[in-house]
């Protein structure tokens, strides 16, 4: 096992069975603590039932609400090639929140559809988000053959029907895997139930992802959370992607004055440099205005300082925005501002259908390419660029809405 | 007329564990306020005489109330024509089977140690997961017997959660069973719990409301002596 770590979602319909395939992937892989399934199995048994694997989830839950698991929202679990983390999208709210504050990124998806009822608009909602999120690595598992006799004539025409709405949001899954993952069937090995199906398994075909580009090879940008002043005046704040070094020659955004880093400081370490992912201090040569929400990057890199953002957005508050409404504007540690000058299209996130151009307002679950004006300049990115300063989320007191910058003005 | 009268069906876990066979078209809690504790046999006894019963099975005594046999007359069970009732406290429950349940449950509490605990729970849980699979049955054949009216008592959310009301793993699978059963009923019922149930530690205890839904009327927070006018 040589690769890093791929991190993945699951979404799909309520009812489409992602509890049961998470438990047969935690089951398939050995990686459940010893006892648990026999208690879950004598459980099923007790009730006159078969086992059933979804809840292996509420097992999980329930060790996290008691503080055993040190995670809250993440599930982990091996092959021979590496180690994957499946990231809990309770509902689509909670994962495009998750996926836009860059709390839990995923690299890749698994769009489950259950091959009985097919693609509900759950399942388009759950696709539409993971094409606007920029999520490409996906596969489709059709759930549930054994309760269509594993049929590939049912397999064939859900496929179709999926397929021919992800085309239309480009998305083009990698693999369609027809599973049952309440029996097992072709998620870690291949059963004998569908020999018309040669392709790959869940976890066969999972192996072929790749992990995303390290943060660290990317330009560098250090978001500034706080300054103190303590013996000496230390800028704290996380380090989004690349390496700060000491000695490096630095620019501050959004004024573009250049210092040079005169030291990295860790708690309790002794440090010359720090990588992406890493919330340190540094100290700088000359004593220069830094505050909250200024990115720093390398001298001669230079990401846009704009007040004028075109972006797409997905409204998820039950009280719609109506134009002249002021909302707050955060993407990264930076806080401002903002209104939104021009809605020029909306779109309904499940049947798709264009709702309306040069709208005046956006309502729940809608999909709105808008322009933003915010109060002040912030330092941001196209999010094919540089997802960590493409990212963005509208919000009155609570979020209400979660977006990616498409273009810079 | 189908009643699932269920001991103990808590109204905030329906909610959670979304059970919405349980829940059917409208839900809500009842109101026991008039009892001075929630006690399922006066709860019930009440709930099928229309009568407060509290004061004449406590003046009984805690153990001697467990006898209570209330005479079909005296219920509006007798407005129909072949009623078939099952398990029903105060009226005619599996006494030895209950009162097995009660020794257990001291047990427990008296024991000392881990070990000997773990072990009269395991058999605890297992007597009252194989009354439940009898009663079960018993329902699905009463069901397919096509009497005028029918009542399944299933007492599994309440004996399981006295010991393990904590263990939100095995309270959702007891809460989908039961969920399922109401999936299976193909005529009009009522859904009815004498009272709830709240956590205490890994332990439960009443709550002082019950569950009721229907799929014909909103009946807002009724108590459990209305039910015999609610029944037609």
């Amino acid at each position: 096992m040589t690769e890093e770590k791929l991190k993945f979602v699951i979404v799909g319909h309520v009812d489409h069975g992602k509890s049961t395939l998470i438990g047969r992937l935690l089951y398939d892989t050995h990686s459940l603590p010893e006892g648990k399934i026999e208690e879950i199995k004598q459980l099923c048994e007790s009730l006159g039932k078969d086992i059933e694997f979804g809840y292996i989830m509420d097992h999980l839950e329930e060790e996290r609400d008691q503080g055993i698991t040190i995670d809250t929202a993440q599930t982990f679990f091996s092959t021979e090639k590496r180690d994957y983390v499946i990231i809990d999208a309770p509902g689509h709210v909670e994962f495009v929140k998750n996926m836009i504050s860059g709390a839990s990124q995923a690299e890749a998806a698994v769009l489950i559809v259950d091959a009985q009822e097919g693609v509900k608009e759950q399942t388009k909602r759950h696709a539409y988000i993971l094409g606007m999120l920029g999520l490409s690595q996906v596969i489709a598992v059709i759930n549930k053959m054994d309760l269509v006799a594993f049929g590939q004539e049912r397999f064939e025409t859900v496929k179709k029907d999926l397929m021919e709405f992800l085309s239309n949001i480009n998305i083009k899954p990698s693999y369609v895997i027809p599973i049952s993952a309440k029996n097992g069937d072709f998620i870690a090995s291949k059963t004998g139930t569908m020999d018309w199906y040669d392709g790959p398994t869940v976890l066969e075909a999972l192996d072929t992802f790749r992990t995303k580009e390290n943060a660290n090879k990317k330009p560098l940008r250090f978001v500034v959370q706080d300054v103190y002043s303590f013996d000496k005046r230390i800028i704290a704040g996380r380090v989004e992607s690349g390496i700060i070094r000491k000695g490096d020659m630095i620019k501050v955004l959004p004024t573009g004055e250049k210092t040079r880093v005169k030291s990295v400081e860790e708690y309790l370490r002794n440090v010359t440099e720090a990588e992406a992912g890493k919330s340190i201090g540094i100290t700088t040569e000359d004593k220069l205005f830094i505050d909250r929400g200024n990115v720093i990057v390398s001298d001669g890199d230079m990401p846009a300082v704009t007040s004028r953002i075109k972006a797409n957005v997905f409204w998820m508050d039950r009280t719609p925005f109506k134009k002249g409404e002021s909302l707050h504007f955060r993407c990264a540690t930076q806080e401002v501002n903002c209104e939104i000058e021009k809605i020029c299209r909306v779109i309904n996130s499940s049947t798709l259908e264009l709702i309306t151009e040069d709208a005046t307002e956006i309502n729940n679950r809608e999909v709105a390419s808008i322009i933003i004006r915010t109060n002040k300049p912030v330092v941001v990115e196209n999010f094919n660029k540089m997802e960590e300063l493409g990212r963005f989320v509208l919000g009155r007191e609570d979020t209400c809405a979660g977006g990616i910058i498409t273009e810079l003005e | 007329m189908i009643i699932l009268a269920i001991d103990a069906l808590e109204y905030t876990l329906v909610e959670e564990f979304n059970c919405t066979n349980l829940k059917q078209k409208f839900y809500g809690k009842t109101n026991i306020k008039e009892f001075s504790q929630p006690r399922t046999m006066v709860l019930w006894s009440s709930f099928m005489t229309g009568k407060n019963m509290e004061k004449e099975i406590l003046a009984r005594g805690d153990k001697e109330m467990w006898n209570t046999r209330i005479d079909l007359k005296e219920t509006f069970f007798n407005r129909f024509r072949d009623p078939k009732i099952i398990d029903l406290p105060g009226f005619n429950y599996e006494k030895e089977q209950h009162a097995k349940e009660r020794v257990l449950l001291r047990n427990y509490f008296d024991a000392q140690g881990n070990d000997e605990k773990n072990k009269i729970r395991t058999e605890y849980n297992n007597i009252a997961f194989e009354h439940h699979r009898r009663v079960k049955k018993e329902f699905n054949e009463a069901l397919d017997a096509r009497h005028d009216f029918v009542l399944g008592y299933f007492s599994l959310a309440d004996v399981v959660g006295h010991l393990n009301f904590g263990n939100r793993m095995m309270m959702k699978m007891i809460y989908k069973d039961l969920d399922e059963i109401a999936g299976t009923i193909k005529e009009s019922f009522i859904v009815l719990s004498d009272h709830g149930m709240e956590k205490v530690g890994i332990f439960g205890d009443h709550s002082n409301y019950g569950f009721w839904s229907t799929d014909f009327e909103d009946i807002g927070n009724p108590r459990i002596t209305e039910f015999g006018r609610i029944i037609k």
